[in-house]
């Protein structure tokens, strides 16, 4: 497949995250919570690890090997992943992308 | 692969690094889940090694049993996942109540296993160890909590507070497992232990309160190696790196 006609937007990027936050999460919290590219996975979502393993799951299946996703969140150390937002998920993704 | 059928039970399983020549299977701890290596250690085995993880039953995202939370049958349902993932050896890793299942595992199927890692496991008999599993309250999750927050760093919202406190009740209130690990009190004093012939690594925090399970594991099996890292018994959320890299040293040469 040519990666140019892949090629998601950032708000593509957003919308696709937003969904699979959903399918892990549940709706009915989801309704709850004001999604947006700076909140963060624990403090504002509230996920905790293995729903964040669900989601990382749901990135690499989305996206196969074109993405590295276990491989950069384990560059990150503790503290950054816990303040880990979509906004630096969705630059990651982009970076891959070009 | 998330959800695997074993022995009829839905098992969530989680692999690095399919391609990998060698296995390594690790388990994780009582009322955690696989996200204790996911993140952090097992991205680094699995640059040498296939890594596969699991969640036990009613814990993480594999379903809810009620009855079986005595080692051998821990240990039966880690064969029957080795066995649909048709692995004939394999090294083995395991956390916490994970690292007497990998013991206990290692006990039943000393053929089948290349190298064994013990972390952080504690005396069955141990009054402390003990204690988490006589009494549950929402108070004792509470300051659990707490102190995990002050050990690690790592705070837990209201719904991951609902989400765990749930779990904790069905399996206080619904498992057989209280009574299932009143049943392993001799599981040190067993025999089999001092005839247990696999290279192992135990490793413990220096400021541990199992370390003592951890020295006298360490004079029990023959030729094992007792490794002492900084921290406490929360050692893979305090010091994944270090951990990781200590099991990637011990497994690879």
């Amino acid at each position: 497949m040519d990666a140019a006609v892949t090629r998601l937007t950032y708000q593509e990027i957003f919308d696709l995250l937003k969904q699979f936050i959903t399918d892990v999460i549940g709706e009915e919290f989801v309704e709850e919570m004001d999604i947006e590219p700076q909140s963060s996975f624990t403090k504002d979502l509230e996920m905790d690890s293995i729903e964040i393993v669900s989601f990382s799951e749901k990135i690499k299946a989305h996206f196969g090997k074109e993405i590295d996703f276990t491989g950069w969140l384990s560059g990150m150390d503790l503290d950054q992943l816990i303040n880990l937002n979509l906004d630096q998920i969705i630059r990651y993704i982009e970076e891959c992308q070009s | 692969m998330p959800i695997l059928n074993v022995n009829g039970r839905e098992v969530h399983v989680q692999e690095l690094n399919p391609e990998g020549k060698e296995t390594l299977v690790l388990v994780h701890g009582m009322f955690s889940n696989l996200s204790v290596y996911y993140f952090h250690i097992a991205p680094v085995l699995a640059t040498t090694f296939r890594v596969v993880m699991y969640d036990l039953k009613s814990h993480g995202l594999s379903g809810r049993v009620a009855e079986g939370y005595d080692l051998n049958s821990m240990s039966e349902d880690l064969e029957g996942l080795v066995d649909v993932l048709g692995l004939d050896t394999f090294h083995l890793a395991g956390y916490s109540f994970g690292g007497l299942i990998a013991l206990n595992t290692a006990l039943r199927l000393e053929a089948r296993i290349r190298k064994l890692v013990v972390i952080e496991a504690p005396d069955p008999a141990d009054e402390k160890a003990r204690g988490i599993i006589d009494e549950y309250s929402r108070e004792f999750l509470e300051n659990y909590v707490k102190n995990y927050t002050d050990t690690t760093h790592v705070r837990m919202g209201k719904r991951q507070l609902e989400r765990n406190h749930r779990m904790y009740e069905y399996l206080f209130y619904q498992t057989s497992i209280r009574r299932d690990m009143q049943r392993e009190n001799d599981f040190f004093i067993r025999p089999e232990l001092r005839a247990l012939d696999r290279k192992t690594l135990l490793v413990y925090g220096d400021t541990s309160n199992c370390l003592d399970s951890g020295r006298y594991l360490h004079a029990c099996i023959p030729g094992s190696e007792l490794a002492t890292l900084s921290g406490d018994h929360n050692l893979p959320v305090q010091e994944p790196e270090l951990l990781a890299d200590r099991l990637l040293t011990f497994l690879t040469t």
